[in-house]
């Protein structure tokens, strides 16, 4: 869904990789973890509507720190009983895959014989398309992790995936009400956060990475997913009202520093180097009454990058400012299960480094995106979400370049404008609480700036359409 | 209580049901007063409870047991040796039905006696809140099933087990007030036998679903 654009793009070989590593950073990664089922010791349905969707007893448990444990512990404690030691007898480990079929409704070209271009085969089969391991759960009386590994089938290899350690506990104020407070360091900014509505667990929950990603998205969007390690303090009040502040710093996975050969220091041969700090907030309340869940909030980051693929990391940088409002409501019954949910962030561009390099062709840009859905699911067992998403931001021609002479395009803006805008339907059955069916339909009406010819060689925004049928189990 | 909890595997007969109830129901409150009533906690336990209810059951029943969920039940003021026997039912998974299989079994599995009896004691000592009151004529034959039973269908009155205002005894739960959703489901469980109560099972028989609708909420309205 969302394919990332940072710094200068041209066609050199460094930018069509930053721009690769950037859409393999954004690809959908949505879990769902029985180990916590079998710590609990709770049914799914305790903290999911329908995985990977939480209901307020999952954003609790997330809150907390994923320790709630109803298993026999190892235990080591002192004469004050205070806790050295609380240790599972159940390791909290659990697989996952997605095995997955993509067909789009127009296939693409294929590079591979420049002369006589034919067209690439369409129908792409993930399997898997991605497979995970967890460690999901406590590791100390106040210290959790939901701590993710995956192998990636366009990677083709098996690297860190979303990762949040979290220090928490609960205080009970003097009119009896709990505050939890506590620490998350985590490695994708929102994988955090408590709601599905911010972008690393909202909705699509699981995408295809066997399709067409439009050139644009918002840093707070995934750019930085895996890619940074953050630190940030939350306190939720009465299971209502949550703040959160922390920082974000790179951290990429791979790089190594020409000198020393270590992993570190970066230096200007990495791409999108965070600048110091970048700032995380989140706001939020969350009203609960008999069947209903209502969330409102705002959060958002400050992203200061240097533009780096070369570069020195010095001089001028490249800021992006997001700011997004959220909201979820949801209806959680034995019978019905309906979530209506969105988020509209928008980034505030400030491209000092790569308007001086030519990567930009204006010093500030805009960027928004919107995306809503409704969910309505039958007993947990079947049930389907319809959402529409939007992007739209100031052209720029540089940022959002044109197909160069001959080139094959689809990847590409004709009038340098990000727009992109449609529908995703999907259908899902479960036959199991841990096992999901689906098929998802995404159907663009307006692709890279326009809905037909928007790459300049004849390419509509519904030739991107795409099919994409999953087998989701966690176990 | 709890040979309440056991199964008796011979269906009662509409008839047989009165008889067999009211024999049942002797000998339950005949070993109410000494038994088992639940140990009094101490003042650490005590505190343990009270953080316990108000950080982990409360995100479910509410911090002082005043559930706004109908799929939890209302725990304010509930008696403690009712709730107790339930705990420990759910920790040694005698207690079947669905959401005690989906959320007690586990929630319950590692609880100590003496944190079941303090969490107990935390319960019974909430004020309930009162329950938004349902349609009136439901409420009425409700109350007319409560009080009278349905002598035709061998359904025995409630109030001689659960007390002539819902509030139950030591060892029958207090119904006040309950969610009628989960008193509905309840009365289901019984006579589906997951949640394999004899005297329930036997009471919840013969009754049609109008008339459980009827009693259920009768009970949500009352104080």
């Amino acid at each position: 869904m969302s394919g990332r654009t940072f710094g200068p793009v041209s066609r050199s070989p460094i930018a069509i990789a930053i721009l690769a590593a950037a859409l393999l950073a954004a690809a959908p990664k949505a879990d769902a973890v029985p180990s916590f089922a079998r710590q609990t010791g709770m049914a799914c349905e305790a903290c999911h509507t329908v995985y990977p969707e939480l209901t307020h007893f999952g954003r609790v448990f997330k809150a907390n720190g994923y320790i709630l444990s109803n298993v026999k512990q190892v235990r080591d404690v002192t004469g004050k009983k205070e806790e050295l030691l609380s240790l599972a007898q159940t390791v909290p480990l659990s697989i996952m895959a997605q095995i997955s079929y993509t067909q789009m409704k127009t296939s693409v070209p294929d590079l591979s014989s420049a002369g006589a271009p034919g067209v690439a085969q369409n129908g792409t089969a993930g399997f898997p398309q991605q497979l995970s391991l967890f460690y999901a759960g406590k590791i100390a009386p106040n210290f959790g992790a939901f701590f993710q590994l995956t192998y990636a089938n366009d990677s083709g290899t098996i690297g860190i995936d979303n990762t949040d350690l979290r220090f928490a506990d609960t205080a009970l104020l003097s009119n009896n009400s709990p505050l939890t407070y506590g620490i998350s360091l985590n490695n994708n900014p929102t994988v955090q956060d408590l709601w599905n509505t911010s972008p690393a667990w909202g909705f699509p929950f699981a995408a295809s990475n066997a399709n067409v990603s439009p050139l644009a998205g918002t840093a707070i969007d995934g750019a930085f997913a895996q890619d940074v390690a953050g630190i940030t303090g939350y306190l939720f009040w009465n299971e209502s009202l949550y703040a959160e502040f922390g920082g974000y710093r790179s951290a990429k996975q791979g790089q190594t520093n020409a000198l020393t050969g270590g992993a570190g220091p970066l230096d200007g041969t990495a791409s999108n180097v965070m600048s110091g700090l970048a700032p995380y907030w989140r706001v939020a309340y969350e009203y609960n009454r008999e069947q209903h869940s209502i969330e409102a909030g705002l959060y958002g980051a400050d992203f200061r990058l240097y533009p780096g693929a070369g570069a020195p990391l010095r001089g001028p940088l490249n800021q992006f400012n997001d700011v997004a409002e959220d909201v979820q409501y949801q209806f959680v019954s034995d019978e019905h299960q309906v979530t209506i949910a969105g988020t509209h962030i928008h980034e505030s561009q400030t491209l000092d480094a790569s308007f001086a390099n030519g990567g930009a062709a204006n010093p500030k840009d805009n960027l928004s995106t919107t995306r809503l859905w409704a969910t309505y699911y039958y007993r947990r067992k079947i049930g389907g979400t319809v959402g529409y998403f939007s992007t739209t931001g100031s052209t720029d021609t540089a940022l959002y370049p044109a197909n160069p002479p001959g080139g094959p395009g689809v990847v590409v803006s004709a009038n340098g404008s990000p727009d992109t805008r449609g529908w995703i339907a999907e259908v899902n059955y479960l036959p199991w609480l841990n096992v999901k069916i689906s098929a998802q339909y995404t159907a663009y009406n307006k692709f890279n700036g326009s809905g037909s010819n928007y790459d300049g060689v004849g390419r509509s925004a519904s030739d991107n359409n795409t099919l994409y049928l999953l087998l989701w189990f966690a176990y | 209580m709890r040979n309440c909890e056991t199964n008796t595997d011979r269906p009662l007969t509409a008839g047989a049901a009165n008889a067999v109830l009211v024999l049942l129901a002797a000998v339950v409150l005949g070993g109410a007063g000494s038994a088992v009533r639940a140990d009094e906690p101490d003042a650490a336990d005590k505190l343990h409870a009270q953080k316990i209810a108000i950080t982990v059951c409360g995100t479910c029943h509410g911090p002082q047991g005043n559930s706004t969920q109908p799929k939890f039940p209302r725990l304010a003021g509930q008696n403690a040796n009712y709730l107790a026997t339930q705990l420990k039912g759910f920790r040694s998974q005698a207690r079947g039905d669905p959401d005690a299989i989906g959320y007690m079994w586990g929630m319950a599995a590692e609880l100590d006696d003496d944190t079941i009896a303090a969490l107990a004691a935390y319960y019974a000592a909430q004020k309930p809140e009162a329950s938004p009151a349902g349609d009136a004529a439901a409420i009425a034959r409700g109350r007319e099933i409560y009080d009278h039973g349905i002598a035709a269908e061998g359904v025995p009155a409630c109030s001689s087990c659960h007390g002539p205002d819902a509030h139950g005894t030591q060892d029958f739960p207090r119904l006040a007030g309950q969610h009628a959703q989960y008193v509905l489901k309840q009365l289901a469980s019984f006579q589906s036998n997951m949640r394999k109560v004899a005297i329930m099972h036997g009471v919840a028989q013969n009754l049609r679903l109008p008339e459980m609708q009827a009693v259920a909420a009768f009970l949500e309205a009352q104080p």
